[in-house]
């Protein structure tokens, strides 16, 4: 009987024990996730009111936007860590989509780096996966407008999420898990020996020329739109 | 199942425990990428769920299979009564982190069941081995 008695004290103390300890865990696991944001999220705050996309109606093909057939060709290197890619983002790029791309004049290819940083590399990732649906742009564009500090841990799921729930065609959760596979690096590498054979050794960089022609390098004076017209024109001219 | 089975076969166990939190560490703290066949590895290890008190899970789960290993190793009441403690309470995280994989982040992390296949286990061993002390089958 008293072994018996022994045998049972010993379960409950190590049972209570672990109990206690797996709550403490489990409580701080919670907490944590609650106060990074990402945690299971009401769905009033997931659904956000959608805004007119800049890019709605216009072909995206991988990292391209435009028509495949447009004459001129614009190609950008930016890191969405970088904020005067995020300026450019904001400031000019609007303009050449309204007045250049949507009319069917120019083609503007995106060449993305990752040289700032951690954020840099999943924000890249994240933007090539949503180039394999077809909405590299959105999620570009969309990265850039919500720019944090630099390697602050800004490119979080919870950010991800909303850019991409706002996408019809992307499936948030998983662009999440498609950003991390393997078949991404060739793509990425590709465009770092684009960057490099074009001589790009800060963003933003740009390449304008005929589409399917050679281009050649741009060196703008300013990040709203008159920094890059008069190349682009230039390119139609001829 | 002696004892001394019970307690070689925790130890294997803590220590195939120990490798792949180390991994898992390892390749976050250096930036690198996870060798991941389910494709959800980095966005549970990127998740706000990767982190418990401002560590990563990884480094808890290290220094729980640790505790497991040194609790295998050694003999008496309080390595009995600590592997068992740790080994279920490790289960329960385990299967809350598990839980959370599948319902709130929607992804699944190859590791991670891994190491819930390995505290399932250890904490099996752990109930058995106490057991085996409790009646008298285990002379230190």
């Amino acid at each position: 009987m008293s072994a018996l008695r022994d045998r049972r004290l010993q379960l409950a103390v190590v049972l209570g024990a672990a109990a206690a300890l797996a709550a403490v865990l489990v409580g701080a696991s919670l907490i944590g996730a609650r106060e990074n944001g990402s945690g299971p999220v009401p769905a009033a705050a997931a659904a956000p009111e959608p805004e007119p996309s800049l890019f709605a109606g216009i072909e995206q093909s991988g990292v391209a936007l435009g028509s495949p057939t447009a004459p001129v060709t614009l190609v950008e290197y930016a890191d969405v860590q970088c904020p005067y890619c995020a300026q450019w983002s904001r400031d000019a790029l609007p303009t050449l989509v309204d007045e250049y791309v949507r009319a069917g004049k120019l083609r503007i290819v995106f060449h993305g780096l990752a040289f700032i940083g951690p954020d840099s590399n999943t924000a890249l990732r994240t933007a090539v996966a949503a180039g394999r649906e077809n909405h590299l742009w959105d999620v570009v564009h969309g990265l850039f407008l919500n720019q944090g500090s630099e390697n602050a841990g800004w490119v979080t799921d919870t950010l991800v999420q909303e850019i991409a729930g706002g996408v019809p065609g992307l499936e948030p959760d998983q662009l999440l898990a498609a950003r991390w596979d393997k078949t991404i690096d060739p793509e990425l590498e590709r465009s770092a020996a684009a960057a490099k054979a074009a001589g790009v050794q800060g963003t933003p960089a740009f390449q304008v020329g005929p589409t399917g022609g050679r281009l050649e390098r741009v060196q703008v004076v300013s990040l709203d739109p008159e920094g890059i017209v008069p190349a682009i024109e230039a390119a139609l001219a001829r | 199942m002696s004892e001394r089975s019970v307690r070689i076969a925790s130890a294997v166990l803590a220590s195939l425990g120990v490798a792949i939190t180390t991994y898992l560490l390892y390749v976050r703290e250096t930036g690198g990428s996870l060798v991941c066949s389910t494709g959800g590895c980095e966005t549970v290890q990127n998740s706000s769920y990767a982190e418990v008190l401002g560590l990563p899970v990884a480094a808890l789960g290290l220094t729980g299979f640790l505790v497991l290993l040194a609790a295998a190793l050694a003999r008496g009441d309080w390595a009995r009564l600590t592997n068992a403690a740790v080994a279920v309470s490790a289960f329960i995280f385990g299967a809350y982190l598990l839980v959370v994989q599948i319902v709130v982040i929607d992804a699944i992390c190859q590791w991670c069941v891994a190491t819930d296949v390995l505290t399932t286990a250890l904490a099996a061993l752990a109930l058995v081995r106490l057991g085996q002390a409790s009646s008298g089958r285990w002379m230190p």
